[in-house]
């Protein structure tokens, strides 16, 4: 034993080679698994992926650091469920490249913002927070219905997405910039694609209160909307508290 | 710093710098209207300005022979140098960010400036700029004294210390634009991370290119923890950062795994970065420069190694820790707890090795700040590491996730281990590394020392207490069955525990910013260069005379 | 092989802890044999010496 730990030493290569191998054995054994066993995603044959609109909301909500103050995951303890809603499953965020479960709570959770509070509300909020809650902390971000959104290339962001495992249709990529348009503009030509593509219950509204222009506020509230919304599993499965 | 090194390595800068160059012009074209064009720029700029320097000094003589069988020390200098610039400039953001959550309008209205964007702002500059050049320059020293044999070459850990640090400007002026991963302590986007994979590359092969020359046998156990930091970043680093780039004229990529699995990875990662990071690398320094500068040797090296094998081999466990609760399966969730729990063995092994060392030597200890520096970095080691192991347990991280319990713990980690025991080490090796027979002022690292502990004990209590009671009214019910506070209440009570944070943190900048002062003094010390002989106060020696073995 | 829960649960009990156990006996065998105290008191009284200059 000493001289084999000698030898270890002595040879630095030696030395390398343990030190990796102790240490990756505690990541493979719990991340493996993880994509293996079928119990670690339930099944959601309802949920669909982001639109355009929305998947450019969330790169914005990633971009502003959104998920340093509010988490997307609801625990499994009574008073969570009772302050936000049913318990987070990980299906929900099977889509989520990357997940935004987050880890601090400045802000409430948003697993389940989607639909709770109206469009208008939102824009409000999002430009003074402290217009709508007086005692509020969070940062404003006025800007973001002076800027345009950028839409000609979400084809290639959701080629990219589906490159990584979202099941993206060809149609859906080759309209990505349509769609955009589509569902912040519910009165052009573009809207009933959006609806052909994504569904039925898709939101299709002027988020931030003006047609025409797509702006950068449009797409983070349409991205708030349907947050919690992608598929009812959570509520279907008549969530009870585990513990 | 061109002087000292050969033809040959001078050449090969500005091949480097070439292509480092070419690589930003293509980003820059490629990415003209994406904010990837603007860091082909950056990339640009800075090969362009180190090419400039390179040449000035093309033509200045070459190293002679007496010179190359020295110790090479020129990029340990520059990387404290840079390392004390990086934790004024990480610990000012820190403060902002604090004052922002008392004070939300303090952005002036940008929106480079607003939380979300500053927080991975303070840090990556007090994590990767401060830290990272702090082990980065300590590592060099520590390992060259401690294998007794000179940096394989001039040329590498160059790169290494200014490719380390163009990562570092490409990750924070990223945040300020809005380019981040949103992987905690990873925000950094796919080509800045391809590129710290090269510059770590190197960084490994200088250590065991130099330990492969090494004339002492044994490899002393301060340079276990430098490797086992050096080799398990690489791995984390290259796993967690896995994405698929929209384009190559776009900065934004999207992670290679989702949810759950993104979520484990994500948190295996963060975890390790403090655990391989924030702890074996600057146990590294602590191994070294604690027994050093108190002229004692460790108090018992076999419970060094035992500590290191099980640092090692338990933290990678211990990621899962943070998803309690979560949509993550139960047993990782037990798994992950479990080994939290026992890292604590170790944890306080080290934390006791250090501080039996000090024992009968408390005189020092009370009369030299740079000592205390360490001492205190010890203890806070011991206290966080039993607070994260106590945190680790389910029951108990149900009311502390989330909350701000979880940012005191990270900054009594933070702050209390990690700064001080760089503090304490750079106060060390300042002197030595310029030559002078002490820092300018002993009284300024006192003040300093006051400051940083003040701030500490500040900035961790107000946590404490804000992060208790959020968990607490979080989970009150009234009689009627009902939850008794809206988030809204909740966040009324933080208020002046965010004001007493960012004074915490106000001391703590302004103790670093003594520090700066103190070294820049030293640098420039009137009287200049005193070369040392025999024993003295900075460099310890127990035997006079090298080679005797202590038995 | 089928790695679900219970195969790995199996492997955490059995094989994980012999891993385990195998490692901690090295690491403690290695650090008490008696013939590496030498070698451990000269490591940490090494780093005391004068070190003005690499070995040649």
């Amino acid at each position: 034993m000493p001289n084999f730990h000698r030898k270890l030493e002595r040879s630095a290569i030696g030395f390398v080679v343990a030190i990796i191998v102790v240490s990756s054995i505690g990541g493979f054994v719990e991340i493996a698994p993880l994509f293996t066993i079928d119990e670690t995603v339930e099944k959601a044959p309802d949920m669909r992926v982001y639109t355009p609109l929305e998947l450019a909301g969330r790169n914005i909500y990633v971009r502003e650091g959104c998920y340093a103050c509010h988490s997307q995951m609801i625990r499994t303890l009574r008073d969570e469920v009772e302050r936000y809603g049913p318990y987070s499953l990980a299906v929900e965020s099977q889509y989520d490249h990357p997940m935004l479960w987050g880890s601090k709570r400045t802000g409430p959770d948003l697993a389940r913002i989607g639909g709770k509070y109206s469009d208008a509300w939102q824009v409000a909020h999002l430009r003074n927070p402290r217009d709508v809650v007086p005692v509020s902390v969070m940062p404003a971000y006025r800007w973001l219905e002076d800027n345009t959104l950028r839409t000609e290339d979400l084809g290639l962001h959701l080629k990219a997405m589906s490159r990584v495992g979202v099941p993206y249709t060809q149609a859906m990529i080759d309209n990505a910039t349509n769609d955009a348009y589509g569902q912040a503009n519910p009165d052009s030509n573009f809207a009933a694609g959006v609806v052909e593509r994504y569904g039925e219950a898709t939101n299709i509204r002027a988020f931030d209160g003006e047609p025409g222009r797509v702006t950068e506020m449009d797409a983070l509230v349409a991205y708030l909307q349907i947050l919690g919304k992608l598929t009812n599993a959570a509520t279907a499965a008549n969530v009870a508290i585990k513990e | 710093m061109i002087a000292g090194l050969t033809k040959g390595e001078r050449q090969l800068s500005l091949a480097v710098l070439t292509v480092l160059a070419l690589c930003g012009l293509a980003f820059a074209a490629i990415g003209h209207d994406d904010p990837i064009g603007t860091h082909g720029f950056i990339i640009l700029l800075v090969a362009i300005g180190l090419a400039c320097v390179v040449i000035a000094g093309y033509y200045a003589p070459e190293p002679d022979k007496e010179q190359l069988s020295r110790y090479y020390d020129d990029p340990t200098r520059a990387g404290i140098v840079l390392a004390m610039a990086w934790a004024v400039f990480g610990l000012f953001f820190g403060v902002w960010v604090a004052a922002l959550l008392a004070w939300p309008e303090l952005t002036f209205d940008a929106a480079w400036s607003s939380f979300g964007r500053i927080r991975p702002v303070h840090t990556t500059g007090v994590i990767f700029g401060f830290g990272g050049n702090a082990l980065i320059a300590t590592s060099l020293h520590v390992l060259q004294r401690t294998t007794r044999a000179r940096l394989p070459d001039q040329f590498s850990p160059w790169f290494v210390l200014i490719g380390y640090n163009l990562f570092c400007v490409l990750a924070v002026s990223g945040y300020f634009m809005g380019l981040t991963q949103s992987k905690e302590y990873a925000e950094a986007e796919w080509y800045a991370d391809i590129w710290l994979v090269i510059v770590w590359v190197v960084y490994f092969l200088i250590y065991i290119r130099t330990l492969q020359r090494r004339k002492e046998p044994h490899i002393y156990v301060a340079n276990w923890y430098y490797m086992a930091f050096i080799l398990v970043v690489a791995i984390l680093h290259i796993v967690n950062n896995l994405a698929v780039p929209v384009s190559f004229g776009h900065a934004k990529s999207y992670s290679l795994f989702s949810g759950v699995q993104d979520a484990m990875t994500q948190w295996w990662y963060g975890h390790n970065a403090v655990a391989f990071f924030l702890t074996a690398g600057f146990l590294g320094m602590m191994y070294y420069y604690l027994p050093k500068r108190a002229g004692r040797p460790i108090f018992s090296y076999r419970l060094s190694i035992i500590s290191f094998w099980g640092i090692v081999f338990m933290y990678m466990w211990a990621g899962s820790h943070h998803l309690h609760y979560t949509a993550l399966p139960q047993w990782v969730q037990t798994l992950g707890m479990t080994f939290s729990v026992i890292l604590l063995v170790p944890s306080w092994a080290s934390a006791g090795n250090a501080l039996a060392t000090l024992n009968g030597a408390w005189g020092k200890v009370r009369d030299d700040a740079t000592l205390r520096f360490m001492m205190v970095a010890a203890v806070f080691y011991g206290l966080s590491t039993f607070e994260g192991s106590f945190m680790a347990i389910r029951a108990v991280n149900s009311l502390s996730h989330y909350t701000d319990w979880t940012i005191g713990h990270v900054h009594a980690g933070a702050l209390g281990w990690v700064a001080m025991i760089s503090f304490g080490s750079i106060y060390a090796l300042v002197p030595w590394m310029w030559k002078r027979e002490r820092m300018y002022s002993s009284k300024l690292i006192e003040v300093h020392f006051w400051l940083a502990l003040a701030g500490t004990v500040v900035y961790v209590f107000s946590m404490w207490n804000s992060g208790i009671i959020q968990g607490l009214m979080w989970r009150t019910y009234n009689e009627s069955g009902t939850l008794a506070y809206s988030f809204v209440d909740s966040l009324v009570a933080m208020h002046p525990y965010y004001i007493a944070r960012t004074f915490g943190g106000l001391l703590f900048l302004l103790g670093a910013l003594v520090g700066c002062y103190n070294i820049w003094m030293t640098i420039r010390q009137a009287g200049g260069r005193v070369v040392l002989q025999g024993p003295d106060v900075d460099e310890p020696a127990l035997a006079p005379i090298a080679l005797q073995a202590g038995e | 092989m089928d790695l679900d829960h219970q195969t790995v649960v199996g492997l955490a009990k059995s094989w994980g802890l012999i891993y385990l156990l195998v490692l901690a006996v090295g690491v403690l065998a290695y650090t008490f044999w008696p013939k590496n105290k030498k070698r451990f008191d000269r490591a940490k009284e090494s780093i005391l010496d004068k070190d003005d200059k690499p070995w040649n």
